[in-house]
């Protein structure tokens, strides 16, 4: 069971069958599949409650102001809204640090994670969403979401006891 | 290859001798020497080590001054990053001495999930410090087994957490989910993988000649030393001592069967023997504690009975906690706490005052890694200078967690 025996673990091993012992090794295992993840090629389906992007639904939304007040990154401030007489949050997705606090304080359930971490912009001032911003990217998010599951490359991690990770394909193209 | 009789280093040399000057002054770092910022002042005396300096504070982010400016629950994702490999063993001390100032208990289930993630934690902090240990000793094969099966390990505490790395998953009262369906079936499998692998670490690293002729006999840390320098977690073990925070029996340890791994001879060697040893202890006790893993809730009932009752029927069907309003602001009374519990590279202490409001007045923390640095003055005098990647090889020191 043990990585080297107690007794053995100080003993100088025979130097020409440890070498091929640690040549075999390596051999034995470049021939099984590498547990590479072929990304952005693949799409990886990501585990029931990964904690991505947050999306905010704004009709939900009754405006108490804990996200703001529990976000250690200060990523959620609370705006003013034309025609709406409560604060509304707004997201910094440049600060964010997908902690989900937020998620876990709102009383209405309003804020909750995607599954997407991967996006990029060209500026930065296009990642900083006021609320109203931000429900119409959330949710293009949660289209984005959608299209993701049904996308033809896409994988799930399956534990292995032979290659410790496999990425299989869910869908036979 | 030609040397350049011009070039730069030629002619510091020369400069040197016609100086008189013996020993060589060496810049390693700052720029990322290994597992982060961080620079060795090395002076050398041809090839042979003299003295080393290291020049730690790098990457100080002030962590102990920005807690006082946040409200309590807001610092755990603070001093998480000091060790962002590590996160759950580093703020579980954190947690528990806010714990002690709130005079709040976890449920047990609460406790034998944060022993679980915070032994994933130890696994994939041993096999990261084993993977930058095989690319110090040009190993390539070593770097790229051990980050990759880390990604096994990372994969579960995700599944546990949702995040790979900054899970911040253990908060005052409780832990933030429940353990997912499927959990118990994909560790069993990654523990039989990793049992599996661990004979081969053996044969392609641990027994290999190469290997064993860099690391044996180098850089031997004595017993009594090891003591009198305070030094923590595996590097001291490595040399003899019986000493592991985990014996203190915090979060689940004192109900599961542990015995920490002492090695015996103290070089280079035995400190990877001990961590490569102590990931088998780690796969013990996760599978003990999903075996002794006792029902309940995982928040303490304080907090989850100021939630409405819609959202407490939302908590128990999935498995994932919502916190009250009241959490936004914890006010712990006025007092004082101190913490300990064994990280990855070894014993992490906390100390924090409390004066009432809802910010700490004062979070003191000493890391295993700062601990540890000391070694890099003692270790590697009278080696050569090649045996100075060996040796921090197998340190596995962690300059963001030295530095805060």
């Amino acid at each position: 069971m043990s990585a080297v025996g107690e007794a053995e673990r100080r003993r100088a091993p025979n130097p020409v069958r440890a070498h091929l012992e640690a040549i075999a090794a390596a051999l034995s295992r470049a021939l099984k599949p590498p547990m590479t993840l072929m990304y952005p090629d693949v799409v990886e389906e990501l585990p029931e409650g990964y904690r991505g992007v947050i999306a905010y639904r704004y009709e939900r939304c009754v405006g108490c102001g804990l996200c703001a007040r529990i976000c250690p990154a200060r990523a959620i401030k609370m705006y003013k809204v034309p025609g709406d007489k409560r604060m509304r949050p707004g997201y910094d997705m440049t600060r964010c640090i997908f902690c989900g606090f937020c998620v876990d304080v709102c009383p209405v359930n309003a804020l909750e994670h995607t599954k997407i971490h991967d996006k990029a912009y060209y500026e930065l001032d296009s990642m900083v969403l006021d609320p109203v911003e931000w429900a119409e990217f959330s949710r293009r998010l949660i289209e984005e979401q959608s299209a993701r599951s049904r996308s033809p490359n896409l994988v799930r991690a399956v534990f292995d006891e032979e290659v410790g990770l496999r990425y299989e394909r869910l869908r036979r193209s | 290859m030609a040397i350049d009789a011009g070039s730069p280093a030629i002619r510091a040399r020369q400069i040197g001798v016609e100086e008189g000057l013996r020993v060589v002054e060496l810049f390693i770092g700052p720029q990322h020497p290994a597992s982060g910022h961080m620079r060795l002042v090395v002076y050398l005396d041809g090839d042979v080590v003299v003295k080393v300096d290291p020049d730690i504070g790098w990457v100080h982010r002030t962590m102990e001054k920005l807690a006082e400016t946040r409200e309590y629950v807001k610092t755990i994702p603070i001093f998480e990053r000091m060790t962002i490999i590590d996160s759950c063993n580093i703020t579980l001390a954190l947690v528990q001495a806010y714990e002690a100032l709130l005079g709040v208990e976890p449920p047990p289930r609460a406790r034998y999930l944060r022993t679980i993630l915070c032994e994933l934690n130890r696994i994939a902090s041993h096999l990261y410090g084993l993977g930058i240990g095989g690319i110090f000793l040009n190993h390539s094969t070593m770097y790229m087994w051990a980050f990759g099966d880390r990604e096994v390990f990372l994969t579960l505490a995700e599944m546990l957490t949702g995040a790979r790395l900054t899970h911040t998953y253990v908060v005052p009262g409780g832990v933030r989910r429940d353990l997912p369906q499927g959990f118990t079936d994909a560790f069993a499998k990654a523990k039989r993988y990793m049992l599996r692998r661990l004979k081969e670490y053996d044969k392609i690293f641990l027994r290999n000649p190469v290997v064993r002729s860099r690391l044996e006999g180098v850089g031997v840390l004595e017993r009594a030393k090891a003591k009198s320098l305070g030094v923590v977690g595996p590097n001291l073990r490595a040399s003899g001592v019986r000493y592991d925070a985990r014996m203190l029996g915090y979060a689940a340890y004192g109900e599961l069967e542990f015995e920490p791994v002492v090695g015996e001879y103290g070089d280079s060697l035995e400190r990877i023997w001990v961590r490569l040893k102590e990931i088998e202890t780690s796969l013990d006790l996760i599978e003990q504690a999903l075996r002794q893993l006792p029902e309940g809730p995982v928040m303490a009932e304080r907090y989850l009975k100021m939630l409405p009752p819609a959202l407490r029927k939302l908590v128990e069907s999935t498995g994932r906690v919502k916190l009250p309003a009241a959490y936004v602001n914890l006010r712990p009374p006025p007092g004082e706490a101190l913490s300990r519990a064994e990280a990855g590279r070894g014993e992490i202490v906390y100390y924090v005052v409390s004066d009432g409001t809802d910010k700490p007045y004062r979070v003191r923390v000493v890391s295993p890694s700062f601990r540890n640095a000391v070694l890099f003055m003692v270790l590697p005098v009278g080696h050569r200078f090649m045996d100075l990647p060996a040796i921090y090889a197998s340190l596995d020191y962690f300059p963001p967690e030295a530095d805060r």
